[in-house]
């Protein structure tokens, strides 16, 4: 009942004022109803770590998630946050009903020839000839069409007598920005480049599922800093004017919150330039901890800037995450970021 | 000025390429920037070069957008003292390509059947590949431009920093006419369809192109070929250049990692591939580094004489939290470093984590200013967030 009243809250709130206004869990729920969500942002904001957490949060709403990553074969970085060893080709249960792959171009590219010519033998003649390895292995975008078929099929996969999909939701950790943007941008080329044939066909209805408001979404992700915040708005603008898929949200990763309170931060700065000297509790030099403490009041405004600016700059909802003070990242903080996640 | 810092100093008095690389989101192009700019600092005339689809560096130097030719930088206000200069550069892969195409053409006619064909137009800057042969491409010519004494380049935005060592020669093999023209140029003699070519395996692959890909893809694609026919010899003259540049004494590779697990395994493969690959290599920078400055917890002094009193007891705690949060990190930082240090064996530069951005020239010099110890890193750039 409470639940009902909030979500009609929720409409209300939607008729009336921007998407940016709606309240978060109704927004959670709505971009985990699509099918596929492609995150995209700066290399080393946290992709991979946003799409583990948002895969945790669709999964504890009793979704089967898939978590796609593309990449060579030894990082496979989602695995690990959830405590597995890496995922190769095939999907793998990491938790119950959250499942990953890990789509090597190349590899996705033989599965693809397997599939075509059925004889074993054959396959194996193609697979083997120098010709295929030069010429496919380069040809321009031919891996990337390859693995965004495989993850359309699998969007279209069904499993048991009712005709359900195996997947709810796919989550797709698309490669880093630059590179991103031409990875999603490359059905629109081979739509162009071929108009007919069999690979326009298939470029077409990669396409209609890429803008397929309904089916997919793109979430934005950046850390609070200069770079990754343009590459993000960067990104966001290519990406709805020359792919025409549409954004839902942003995440921004590794944001600081307040510590101390003004006053506080007041008496670090008085205390710095008094060059005060001493020790604190455990021997901790009074110097060491006040630099401490103006790094961290330093990322906390710079996170609350970068807050401000994509705010202004996208109509969309945004979610702070926290940065995590650890080297190594695991299920505990895959946890607590999917807490964060429904919490917002 | 002593260890890592002294042999990368020494680098960019000396060398004339120094090749920035990583992986992507390390801080490869900030590195790359302030290295230039320290060098234009010390007197050398140097060009930074970057392959930029996001146009990262136009942002690192505060420009809004940078030319595809070198450009001179104004170190007035932010190194006033600067002996050299500095000029900087994006690279357009697909005027580079055009530019190598109109170079190696065996005739105008040969030349303009390229440049028009649809599927160079649409894909010559999406090969896969193309922006990190087009980097060696440019490199080359910038070696030998009398402007500049020092080329630093900042290699592609790859995932992998392997890449763009591989793409190259991913790319060369695709264009390699010598293998397709009996792939393909049986296919299509004078725009007649035969499935005569030069073995069963030919032909299979043949019918799987017809068949998945289609047949006016695969048309253009035979036209794209055949104009390219000629063409590699030039192709393969370029890139024994650039093979025998790049492991020139007078080059030095900069291994930019960040103090991360994935990053420093990334780090360790790609520097074992430069020395199989037998690439000069100069040292490794770790960037953002928490404990490296000015946040550096120094441990084992004697207790002074105990200013507690001047601190209340709630902030105490509050100071203590984030001392301890920032000594965790940079002792979980520290171990992955000594990692990477020890089993490389190689020069290896901590650089902090400042406390603001870097993307102006200003911030550039503190943070060449930090790898050469000009100024402590208590003096990172504390602009007014606009």
């Amino acid at each position: 009942m409470a639940q009902k009243a909030h979500a009609g809250e929720g409409v209300a709130t939607a008729e009336a004022t921007t998407t940016a206004m709606l309240g978060w869990a109704v927004l959670l729920d709505d971009l985990l109803a699509r099918r596929l969500l492609v995150l995209s942002g700066k290399g080393g904001v946290g992709k991979s770590l946003m799409g583990t957490a948002l895969a945790v949060a669709a999964q504890r709403r009793g979704k089967r998630v898939l978590l796609v990553e593309v990449d060579t074969p030894p990082v496979a970085e989602a695995s690990r946050f959830l405590g597995a060893s890496p995922v190769g080709g095939e999907e793998r249960e990491l938790r119950p009903n959250l499942l990953a792959v890990n789509l090597d171009p190349p590899r996705v590219m033989d599965d693809y020839v397997r599939h075509v010519v059925r004889a074993d033998f054959l396959a194996r003649r193609v697979l083997d000839s120098p010709i295929y390895h030069r010429f496919f292995a380069a040809a321009p975008g031919l891996p990337e069409l390859m693995v965004l078929g495989k993850i359309m099929t699998l969007e279209d996969a069904r499993a048991g007598w009712g005709r359900k999909p195996r997947y709810d939701l796919i989550v797709l950790d698309a490669p880093a920005t630059g590179h991103g943007l031409s990875f999603l941008k490359v059905p629109q080329t081979a739509v162009e480049t071929a108009p007919v044939g069999p690979i326009g066909a298939n470029a077409r209805r990669v396409l209609s599922l890429l803008r397929d408001p309904e089916r997919t979404a793109l979430v934005v992700v950046a850390v609070p800093e200069e770079m990754a915040v343009v590459e993000a708005l960067e990104f966001h603008r290519q990406a709805t004017e020359q792919v025409g898929m549409s954004a839902r949200a942003v995440l921004l990763n590794a944001c600081h919150e307040r510590r101390f309170s003004k006053a506080q931060e007041a008496e670090v700065l008085r205390l710095t330039a008094e060059g005060a000297s001493g020790r604190l509790a455990g021997g901790v030099e009074l110097e060491a901890a006040l630099a401490a403490a103006r790094h961290l009041v330093r990322r906390e405004r710079m996170t609350r800037f970068y807050e401000r600016r994509l705010r202004r700059a996208l109509d969309l909802p945004l979610v702070s995450l926290p940065f995590l003070f650890k080297e190594e990242v695991g299920p505990d903080e895959v946890d607590l970021l999917a807490d964060r996640l429904e919490a917002a | 000025m002593k260890g890592p810092a002294a042999v990368l100093a020494q680098a960019l008095a000396e060398r004339s390429i120094l090749v920035v690389c990583g992986a992507g989101g390390v801080g490869k192009t900030t590195a790359a920037a302030a290295l230039a700019v320290q060098a234009a600092v010390s007197g050398r005339r140097v060009l930074v070069c970057t392959i930029d689809p996001s146009r990262r560096l136009a942002t690192s130097l505060g420009l809004q957008k940078l030319p595809d030719r070198p450009r001179r930088l104004d170190l007035r206000t932010a190194a006033p003292g600067a002996a050299g200069e500095a000029w900087a550069m994006t690279l357009d892969t697909k005027r580079t390509f055009d530019a190598l195409v109109e170079r190696h053409a065996k005739s105008d006619e040969a030349r303009d059947r390229i440049l028009q064909n649809r599927f160079y137009q649409k894909v010559s800057a999406a090969l896969a590949g193309s922006h990190e042969y087009m980097a060696m491409e440019k490199l080359l010519e910038l070696s030998a431009d009398e402007r500049f004494d020092l080329v630093v380049l900042d290699t592609p935005p790859t995932r992998h920093a392997l890449d763009f060592l591989e793409a190259p020669g991913r790319l060369m093999g695709f264009l390699d006419t010598s293998v397709l023209r009996w792939f393909l140029k049986p296919y299509f003699v004078a725009g007649r369809l035969t499935l005569k070519v030069a073995t069963r395996t030919g032909a299979m692959a043949m019918k799987l192109v017809d068949k998945y890909l289609g047949l006016q893809f695969l048309q253009d694609l035979s036209e794209f070929f055949l104009a390219f026919e000629g063409m590699y010899d030039g192709f393969k003259e370029r890139a024994a250049a650039v093979h025998a540049l790049l492991r020139d004494p007078a080059t030095g590779f900069v291994l930019v990692a960040s103090p991360a697990r994935v990053a420093v395994d990334e780090a360790l493969y790609f520097h074992q591939r430069l020395r199989e690959a037998e690439m000069p290599f100069v040292a490794t920078i770790v960037n953002r580094v928490h404990g490296a400055g000015g946040t550096a917890p120094r441990r084992g002094r004697r207790a002074g004489k105990g200013a507690r009193a001047d601190v209340d007891a709630a902030l105490a705690r509050a100071l203590l939290e984030a001392h301890e949060d920032l000594s965790r990190l940079a002792r979980a930082e520290e171990k992955v470093i000594e990692r990477l240090e020890d089993q490389t064996d190689e020069p290896l530069l901590r650089l902090p984590e400042l406390e603001g951005d870097v993307h102006d020239l200003r911030g550039l010099v503190v943070v060449a200013d930090m790898m050469f110890g000009g100024a402590p890193a208590a003096n990172a750039p504390r602009r007014k967030a606009r």
